[in-house]
């Protein structure tokens, strides 16, 4: 093993880690609020937007991520929508997302309790501010476990993007591989990398949920 | 406190499917007055309760508070959600469940409905929050999530967060079916402290006591139908239906000894 | 603007692909259950080193993107000295990674029977070796087959990433496709397509199962 490769391409892995973890987190973020939106539309919407959305859902969870990122990144042009890696590989990471974390809303919602929400309609509450004062803190709150497990799943499909040519760390590890064909040195540096980054959001993700349930647990 | 409301309700049914869960429903609830439901269950109280501020929509017939029909517009079609949610605000209920907003202080969960429905200042929601607490003696737990009160003081918080909004209507759906023995006395307390202030009180119990010395009017409902509306005396200690009495008899039977 | 010809014109050679996505995914499944079932075992087991190394085994086949786990495999094998064909590669790599998260849906469905179950056997005297495969295990496959058709549909999905070794499935092929037509919207649709209908079907296939098993 020659340790003195990873200090050359040392700057070109780290900036490939961030583009890593970028990617993850905004394709997290992004993904969630589409995904919420999702979840909204289908509880309060009309029936036909509920077919619509049912088909969207289908569509992308029936379909592979890689497939879904060759129509936007290499067949999008056709249709005008001409975009670098990096933001492609976003965009499909969003989509991608979406469904599964729209899912993950629709069972928050369920978990809040008819009873609560018939409390506030007895005040006369409007369904805008029941949604906004009570269901999605709520239904947050009984979502969180699923939301990090997802977004760990996330993780993981980050190094699809590498095949569309985003810098992220595979990319980047391919690159160093291909160059000097240390195999073991660059998958290492894989391996360690993501092992570290999904202990890290795990880490989070227990504490997070600890801090949000504080005031949930029975305790009298 | 504002005059109490009166409520009417005229030949009430409702339909789960093919089951008629009330039956041509009668009656007048007197304003001031508490009114207490019992029968045995499945007999339709709760429903017909929750008919009043149309939790449940009824499919025909009346219910009018103050004279106004409730949930539907003189020409039959469905009131608009504004509408609803204005007759709402005059309308306290009470669930057997609590149904405290978990995420939120005992004085926030009093506060969210005077900040929402009827907008006033922080400082000044705060401070009738407070004062609703203090009225139901939990002046010392405002700041307790529901999860760190007893189920006794949970209902008590939840009566808190009904008469801060100034009802002039309180309805009881079973409010103290789900707590422990012991702490039924302070939330019935609490109860009987507000009937004597004058709210009109629409009560679905099973605390015979209670009816027996707080109600003034007592009815007694089976299979969707109306059996019997009188004082409590006459109800429960010299009932005249076999149906009033056979309940009553099974009733004695389970809780003396 | 899109060309519906060039759009049904794809579907000939991606059918033709298709086969070899399924071989993939059939044959990892099956390769995945095999191995899963060991896994499994070896997770419950009363041996601490055994069930260690289950859970290490379940940890890092999970935790290592699929993607990495086929270059590994590809890439590093020659170096070693194994020469094996791209195709053999493939199906043992999913497979194996495959084998994981089966552990897991057996762990998960056994535990989800009843206790009472096991308990009455006991009570009857039933020897262990008789519960396991009488009670329990029959019925930690019915309760599992939902998730296991759940599974089968993942792979299929993750098929698409053994193009990448270049196997002729349905994505490698679509992305010859591509570059020969210059369509590569059309073409790339038509591949999800494929992949939404064996998809379709299979959820359908897990929806009849779970009715039918329902206790």
């Amino acid at each position: 093993m020659e340790w003195s490769i990873l200090q050359q391409y040392g700057p070109g892995l780290l900036a490939g880690f961030g583009n890593t973890v970028l990617c993850w987190l905004l394709g997290t973020i992004f993904g969630m609020a589409l995904g919420l939106v999702i979840a909204l539309l289908q509880r309060y919407g009309s029936r036909w937007m509920g077919w619509i959305i049912q088909v969207y859902i289908e569509i992308i969870r029936g379909t592979p991520f890689l497939v879904q990122l060759f129509v936007l990144y290499y067949g999008g042009p056709l249709v005008g929508l001409r975009l670098d890696a990096l933001p492609a590989g976003l965009l499909g990471l969003t989509i991608y997302g979406s469904p599964y974390f729209a899912e993950i809303f629709r069972s928050g919602f369920r978990a809040v309790s008819k009873g609560q929400i018939e409390a506030a309609r007895a005040i006369g509450m409007t369904e805008a501010s029941i949604v906004r004062r009570i269901l999605l803190p709520l239904a947050l709150v009984s979502s969180l476990p699923a939301l990090v497990n997802f977004s760990i799943i996330l993780t993981k499909e980050t190094v699809i993007l590498s095949i569309i040519t985003v810098p992220e760390l595979m990319y980047q590890v391919q690159r160093m591989s291909t160059e000097t064909f240390r195999y073991l040195e660059a998958n290492l540096v894989l391996a360690l990398f993501f092992w570290a980054l999904v202990e890290a959001i795990s880490n989070v993700g227990r504490r997070l949920e600890a801090h949000v349930t504080k005031h949930l647990i029975e305790r009298t | 406190m504002d005059a109490a409301s009166s409520v009417e309700i005229r030949k009430v049914n409702k339909h789960y499917g093919t089951f008629h869960a009330l039956k041509d429903v009668d009656l007048t609830i007197p304003p001031g007055k508490v009114t207490c439901l019992i029968g045995p269950s499945g007999s339709g109280k709760s429903t017909l309760l929750r008919c009043i501020n149309f939790l449940e929509e009824y499919d025909s017939g009346e219910v009018r508070i103050d004279g106004t029909m409730i949930g539907y517009e003189a020409s039959g079609k469905k009131m608009s959600g504004r509408k609803l949610r204005e007759m709402r605000r005059s309308i306290g209920m009470v669930f057997q469940q609590f149904n405290l907003w978990p995420h939120m202080t005992a004085k926030e969960n009093v506060a969210e409905g005077l900040l929402r429905v009827r907008g006033m200042s922080r400082a000044e929601a705060d401070r009738r929050a407070a004062e609703a607490l203090t009225k139901v003696g939990l002046a010392d737990k405002m700041a307790n999530h529901p999860s760190r009160l007893s189920g006794g003081q949970q209902q008590r918080v939840a009566i808190a967060r009904a008469i801060a909004m100034e009802p002039r209507l309180m309805l009881f759906d079973e409010p103290t079916s789900a707590l422990d023995p012991e702490l039924v006395g302070e939330v019935l307390n609490v109860m009987k402290a507000l009937a004597a202030e004058g709210m009109t009180m629409v009560v679905v119990t099973h605390e015979m006591g209670f009816a027996a010395h707080v109600a003034d009017q007592v009815v007694f409902m089976e299979k969707g139908e109306l059996v019997g509306v009188d004082t409590p005396d006459r109800i429960l200690h010299h009932p005249q239906d076999a149906r009033i009495q056979s309940f009553l008899r099974t009733y004695h039977e389970r809780n003396s000894f | 603007m899109f060309s519906i010809s060039v759009f049904l014109e794809s579907f000939s050679p991606l059918f033709w692909a298709a086969r070899y996505t399924l071989l993939i995914s059939v044959l990892g499944i099956a390769l995945g259950l095999v191995i899963g079932t060991l896994v499994c075992a070896a997770r419950l087991s009363p041996y601490g080193w055994l069930r260690r190394f289950a859970m290490l085994w379940v940890s890092f086949l999970r935790g290592v993107p699929l993607l990495v786990q086929l270059l590994v495999f590809y890439y590093t094998l020659p170096v070693i000295g194994l020469d094996v064909p791209a195709m053999v590669a493939a199906v043992v790599t999913v497979g194996i990674c495959a084998s994981a998260y089966i552990s897991e849906i057996w762990r998960g469905a056994i535990a989800a029977l009843p206790k009472g179950q096991s308990e009455a056997a006991v009570a009857i005297g039933m020897t262990p070796r008789d519960i396991w495969s009488r009670i329990i295990l029959p019925q930690a496959f019915s309760l599992s087959l939902p998730a296991l058709v759940n599974e089968l549909i993942l792979l299929v999905k993750a098929s698409s990433l053994v193009s990448v070794v270049g196997i002729l499935e349905v994505t490698r092929a679509s992305q010859a496709q591509a570059a020969t037509t210059f369509r590569p919207l059309e073409v790339y649709i038509a591949a999800a397509c494929i992949y939404l209908a064996i998809n379709l079907c299979l959820s359908a296939l897990g929806r009849y199962l779970e009715h039918r098993t329902a206790i």
